[in-house]
């Protein structure tokens, strides 16, 4: 999974539990079922604006029972275990460390180094960075260009794919190596307020 | 000047350039033909990261002082507190209806984020294989520069949006004629979707 559709994943999973529990809460406090002539079935919880949000009772239902403790306990740990774990993803390189070619093994670093080097060799790049991710068998490179005042953005891309990124593709022996650019522009550098008046 | 470099295509190429095959030994599999240019999706790291740093601060506390009561301690005060509370309040009460309102609005707002887009920033590009976007900003400081460049236009505001920019100057010129210089100049960026550009003299010009 990749990690946008994890994040994703987390974002809808808690939207939806905090929804739902807040349209019940609500439901059950302004009396709309009675309002609206609705009759959920008798399992259905707050349906009543004057029943407590969790009464003593529900709260230790299955408290004298030898599984309820080691479960909340397990549910927790396995929570708590998860939220860590996903903050130390972050704190990861995402993508591989290093990246194996033919003959050997480079360092991802290294690599982007040496796009980065011939991507800012083009006339029309102001400024570049390269970021390797993906995983060693789909290897995705990132491209953060900045292009100088002027130059037309159509050959730059051109001028891009055609050179750093076709060599990437070879000396990775990838052709299916896959890109993912941004592209910055830069306005005229030209003041703002010089107008050429041809009367 | 390497070699790659001395065949850059010339200066108006047509709107996809050709992809040149990588490598003799793999180019019998052309790269993946143009993807539409769909639009970027953001990872939603920075959001993902506030409901989950919640989550750890809520699901620790309440683990540790579990695992404190089943080892023989007392509970919390604030954990004793809250069940008290929600014990006791019911659900016609003014605050529970306010948590319940604000939950329904954030739960509301992360489905949102959840299943959007997101990088609004960006717009796609149409080039070739693989995904390309360019920053609104910088297509907006393009534009303005142009419009700023052409004869009678005394001011411009640029604003760039997903399908449509538009464009309001101050000056005598003729908006007919900014309007083709412009769309000109935007025809220069490859958007891999259809972008209007429509300019209007501001207001108190007319």
């Amino acid at each position: 999974m990749s990690r946008s559709t994890l994040n994703r994943t987390v974002l809808a999973t808690t939207g939806l539990l905090l929804a739902v529990g807040g349209a019940l809460v609500l439901f059950g406090g302004l009396d709309l079922y009675s309002r609206l002539h609705l009759h959920p079935p008798t399992w259905w919880p707050l349906t009543s604006p004057h029943q407590p949000v969790v009464s003593t009772t529900s709260r230790t239902r299955w408290a004298d029972r030898s599984w309820w403790w080691p479960a909340v306990i397990a549910a927790l740990s396995l929570t708590v275990l998860a939220a860590a774990a996903w903050l130390a993803g972050q704190l990861r390189r995402s993508g591989p460390g290093t990246v194996h070619l033919p003959e050997l093994r480079v360092r991802s670093r290294a690599l982007e180094d040496v796009i980065e080097t011939r991507t800012i060799e083009l006339p029309e790049v102001s400024r570049v960075r390269t970021r390797l991710t993906g995983t060693p068998h789909s290897l995705r490179l990132h491209t953060t260009l900045h292009l100088h005042p002027d130059a037309a953005p159509a050959p730059a891309l051109a001028a891009y794919r055609d050179g750093p990124l076709s060599d990437a593709r070879t000396t990775l022996g990838r052709p299916d190596l896959e890109s993912v650019i941004r592209l910055h522009l830069a306005g005229a550098r030209r003041p703002t307020h010089s107008r050429r008046h041809l009367d | 000047m390497t070699p790659d470099q001395a065949d850059d295509p010339p200066q108006d190429p047509p709107a996809r350039p050709p992809v040149q095959p990588a490598d003799g030994s793999l180019s019998s599999t052309p790269p993946e033909p143009a993807s539409g240019g769909h639009r970027p999706r953001s990872a939603r790291t920075g959001v993902t990261g506030l409901v989950v740093l919640a989550v750890l601060v809520v699901a620790a506390g309440l683990l540790w002082d579990v695992v404190a009561v089943r080892t023989g301690h007392q509970a919390r005060r604030w954990r004793a507190e809250a069940a008290h509370q929600v014990a006791v309040r019911e659900l016609s009460d003014t605050w529970v209806l306010v948590g319940a309102g604000a939950a329904v609005v954030v739960g509301a707002g992360l489905v949102w984020l959840a299943f959007a887009a997101g990088l609004r920033r960006w717009l796609p590009l149409g080039v070739g294989d693989g995904t390309a976007a360019v920053d609104r900003a910088g297509v907006a400081a393009v534009i303005r520069g142009r419009a700023h460049e052409l004869p009678e236009v005394t001011a411009a505001t640029v604003k760039v949006r997903q399908a449509r920019t538009t464009v309001t100057i101050r000056g005598t010129a003729d908006p007919a004629a900014v309007q083709r210089e412009l769309r000109e100049e935007l025809a220069q960026v490859p958007l891999a979707r259809p972008h209007r550009l429509d300019v209007r003299t501001h207001r108190a010009d007319r």
